[in-house]
């Protein structure tokens, strides 16, 4: 388990070189550049490459940036805002994507795995028609959607959360934003916490631990439910890196200061360092949760840590 | 093992809910009034930096809390502000202003000569690399700004001298008549050295590194944070006459939320889209403010052989039919324009608009669908060719692209045989293939940097960076050199007069198409008044803002 882990950890930061190395290239054949303002002439552009050593050649600047990044430092926004070091930036904003999202995968999980429960006990009842409807909705219809549902219906109309992020005011202003993310994390695991239960309750080892007298709340949860888990984890993972980094839309929507929209000013000011930045924690934190998820396997499915001891 | 995992998840709750908890509780020193003045922004903040700050959102913050030498009043005047009075020798060479006895920034310094030395010399550094270097060189005519931005004197040259403390002498190459107006532009606005030394590499990333000497305190801000605010400087020397307790600034870019949120009360003043203005138009809230942005569309003569027939020009542009676009398209309050300078920002010496008459060049731009053919015809005539086929660039923004299809649209009707490609591109794109002259037509915009039509005719001339197009006329050229450093320096009148002279070249060769001055469509709450708008330099001030309760 440890070799394997090791071999993972190292393998990791291999392929966070190669994203950085992809993500510098990919920067360079980007239309434009952070320059391109109307009022400035050829000289100051010149000028500006040359402060921000963009002149030089794209390796050059890969390995100052790679060397640099490896002692914390991010760079500095050319456009977003001038001259702040990235970590400063992704530092206030980053918590906020993560605790909305953090809430966001929360909420879709635990309701998630109730309304699959529900349909999987309940099967064919009006229970389980019920269950399928609202997580058909709920993969089918995009985020922003309910976003504005919500923030016309409870936040304009009844006032009862505010419309707009307040960092004063943080959990209350969270409350709509999350819930909208919620609903496709949350109908997605509805489907599949449903289909997996029936699959697993019609096993023949469910079967054996029935007879042997096993009832009630043991049965549905040691025995069912933690085997239906494992390809529950596997589609939640990625969910939550998707919903952690802080979704555009939803950022726009609700003008939540967090990196989703961060991003995408960046994309449009080629904001380089911002990009590469943003891009490279992305990739980090989702290799990070993947390499989590495997050892979660591990915790959750003996077959599989026995695999690796064996290794 | 099932006790730990509920551990795990607990602690992971909590952490969560704590970190909300503790995002709310770090900004909860701030003081926030329900008088404060609620603001929608359309984009964040991008530098608080006076001397690297580029954008209309900037200035704006950056001018609540910090004055210039000038301010500008209601209509737009320079008038004093640090500097309490200033003397302009004979020659129009030398200003010397005598600043304020009682100005003093937010740490108890004073603001001084030396202040303002310090920000100037960094305006013009080239390790500074400022892009509105230029408002000290080539507008502003500060000696030896050129040479110090191109590197061949030290800044320590400059022509800006502390006489003492409490005096300030600028030196000029050549008399600039607008050179007072320039000094409410914050890149010439005051930095304190020390300050600035202590705050190392992060001035102005925070309220923190930002000192006032202004109406306002910034009290809470974050690198491109989505909310901004300020609270009144009861040490002002003006703290008197503002009655806002503080400004509260919310980035918003729905537009639909941002309305929203306004018929909730929960801002005072918002952007309104074209969308939305049918919604609002007969609101008595509603209005339109001229922001002085002239849209354009600019021709490639230089690239194109077919644009550099002056009949080709001359039908384009009258083939548009500029008030379909504004009523029918923006709905903003844009009002059509056939002037190379646009509407309302820049008074003569008389004090009048000096586009206040649109019908000066109705001969070579009014929308005349006959004699737009007319000219077509002939001009294909002189080419030998029957059609001709333009590629057009715009932004990707929404009001850009409506407004292109429309062109294109009375372009392809009126002139038979033209078709109009619009190539959508995001602006950086966009202004990249324009600097590179890789267009054939642009649809593209320019604001107003101070208030002289200079702003405008100034792009023309050879060689100037913002000639796209690469027109070239040598009358033009030296019109624009009497203007701007010849012998019309001292002579307002005459000068006002040689402007137009210019002005009528770019219009009667059609060297660019102008369309339309912007206008931004906003709400402001009935119960605030005193809130003034300028399409030039700083576009809200709120000093002399209230708020009824």
């Amino acid at each position: 388990m440890k070799k394997y882990t090791l071999k993972r950890i190292l393998t990791s930061i291999f392929t966070l070189l190669v994203i950085l190395l992809v993500l510098f290239i990919l920067m360079q054949l980007m239309p434009g550049s952070p320059f391109n303002d109307e009022k400035l002439n050829n000289d100051q552009r010149a000028a500006l490459y040359a402060k921000y050593g963009l002149d030089r050649p794209i390796i050059v600047q890969f390995f100052h940036y790679a060397k640099n990044m490896l002692k914390g430092d991010l760079g500095v926004s050319y456009n977003i805002s001038k001259n702040t070091p990235i970590a400063q930036m992704i530092q206030t904003r980053l918590p906020i994507s993560i605790c909305i999202g953090g809430l966001a995968v929360t909420i879709g999980a635990i309701v998630g795995l109730l309304l699959g429960l529900l349909a999987a006990l309940k099967h064919n009842t009006i229970w389980d028609s019920l269950a399928t409807v609202i997580s058909v909705i709920g993969v089918s219809v995009p985020s922003y959607v309910f976003a504005l549902a919500l923030s016309y219906s409870m936040g304009f109309r009844l006032q009862w959360f505010p419309m707009l992020y307040n960092a004063r005011n943080a959990l209350q202003s969270s409350v709509l934003p999350s819930i909208s993310l919620s609903m496709f994390t949350m109908a997605s695991i509805a489907r599949f916490t449903r289909s997996e239960m029936l699959e697993v309750l019609g096993s023949d080892y469910m079967l054996l631990a029935e007879s042997k007298g096993i009832s009630g709340s043991a049965l549905i949860f040691k025995h069912a439910l933690r085997n239906a888990l494992i390809p529950i984890i596997t589609v939640l993972a990625p969910l939550i890196v998707d919903l952690m980094t802080g979704s555009l839309v939803i950022e726009k929507i609700f003008a939540i200061p967090g990196v989703g929209s961060l991003l995408v000013n960046a994309i449009q000011s080629n904001d380089y360092n911002v990009v590469i930045s943003l891009s490279f924690i992305y990739s980090a934190m989702y290799i990070g949760i993947m390499l989590v998820v495997d050892i979660l396997y591990g915790v959750i499915d003996p077959r599989i840590r026995l695999a690796k001891k064996g290794d | 093992m099932r006790k730990s995992k509920a551990l795990v998840a607990l602690l992971t709750a909590s952490a969560m809910v704590a970190g909300l908890m503790g995002t709310s509780t770090a900004v909860m020193a701030v003081e926030e009034s329900t008088s404060d003045l609620n603001i929608m922004l359309e984009t964040p903040v991008e530098s608080l930096d006076p001397q690297q700050a580029t954008d209309g959102t900037s200035f704006e913050v950056i001018a609540d809390y910090t004055d210039g030498l000038m301010q500008m009043d209601a209509d737009g005047q320079a008038v004093p502000a640090i500097a309490e009075s200033y003397d302009v020798s004979e020659d129009g060479l030398t200003y010397t202003f005598h600043l304020r006895e009682d100005a003093n920034w937010s740490n108890g310094d004073p603001v001084t000569a030396q202040d303002f030395v310090f920000a100037w010399q960094r305006a013009v550094d080239p390790a500074v690399a400022s892009e509105y270097a230029y408002m000290l060189s080539d507008i502003g005519q500060v000696v030896n700004a050129a040479e110090i931005i191109a590197g061949e004197k030290d800044k320590s040259e400059l022509g800006i001298t502390a006489v003492d403390d409490k005096t300030l002498e600028v030196k000029l190459n050549v008399p600039v008549s607008y050179f007072l107006s320039l000094m409410y532009f914050p890149t010439f606005y005051p930095v304190n050295e020390a300050f600035f030394e202590g705050c190392a590499d992060t001035f102005g990333t925070s309220p923190d590194t930002t000192l006032s000497n202004g109406a306002f305190i910034l009290d809470e801000y974050e690198p491109a944070a989505t909310v901004v605010h300020l609270t009144k400087n009861e040490d002002y020397y003006g703290a008197e006459n503002v009655s806002l307790p503080g400004l509260n600034y919310q980035v918003i870019q729905d537009s639909q939320q941002a309305l929203m949120s306004y018929q909730t009360g929960a801002l005072d003043l918002t952007l309104v889209n074209g969308e939305q203005v049918d919604q609002v138009a007969d609101d008595p809230e509603f209005m339109t403010i001229g922001a002085g942005y002239l849209w354009y569309v600019s021709p490639n003569m230089s690239a194109v052989p077919e644009l550099d027939n002056l009949n080709i020009r001359l039908a384009m542009t009258m083939a548009i039919d500029r008030d379909a676009i504004t009523a029918d398209v923006l709905k903003d309050g844009s009002i059509p324009t056939y002037t190379a300078v646009p509407m309302q920002f820049a008074a003569g010496p008389d004090g009048s608009d000096f586009s206040e008459d649109q019908e000066k060049f109705s001969d070579v731009c009014k929308y005349d669908a006959a004699a737009a053919a007319d000219y077509w015809a002939k001009g294909l005539e002189e080419l030998g060719i029957s059609e001709l086929t333009l590629d057009m660039v715009v932004d990707a923004d929404d009001a850009p692209q409506k407004v292109a299809q429309v062109l294109k649209e009375q372009w392809e009707t009126t002139l038979p045989g033209l078709t109009v490609n619009l190539t959508v591109e995001p602006k950086k794109q966009r202004v990249q293939d324009m600097q590179d002259g890789n267009f054939e037509v642009a649809l593209t915009r320019w604001g107003p940097d101070y208030a002289d039509p200079m702003t405008y005719l100034g792009m023309w001339i050879t060689d100037n960076s913002n000639n796209y197009g690469l027109w070239s006329n040598e009358e033009y050229d030296s019109i624009i050199a009497e203007c701007t450093t010849g012998d019309l320096c001292t002579d307002a009148e005459g000068r006002w007069a040689r402007l137009y002279d210019a002005e009528k070249i770019v219009m009667d060769e059609a060297v660019i198409f102008p369309l339309y001055t912007q206008a931004n469509a906003e709400m402001m709450y009935s119960g605030v008044t005193g809130v003034e708008f300028h399409p030039v330099a700083l576009n809200r001030v709120y000093k002399n803002a209230v708020k009824a309760e």
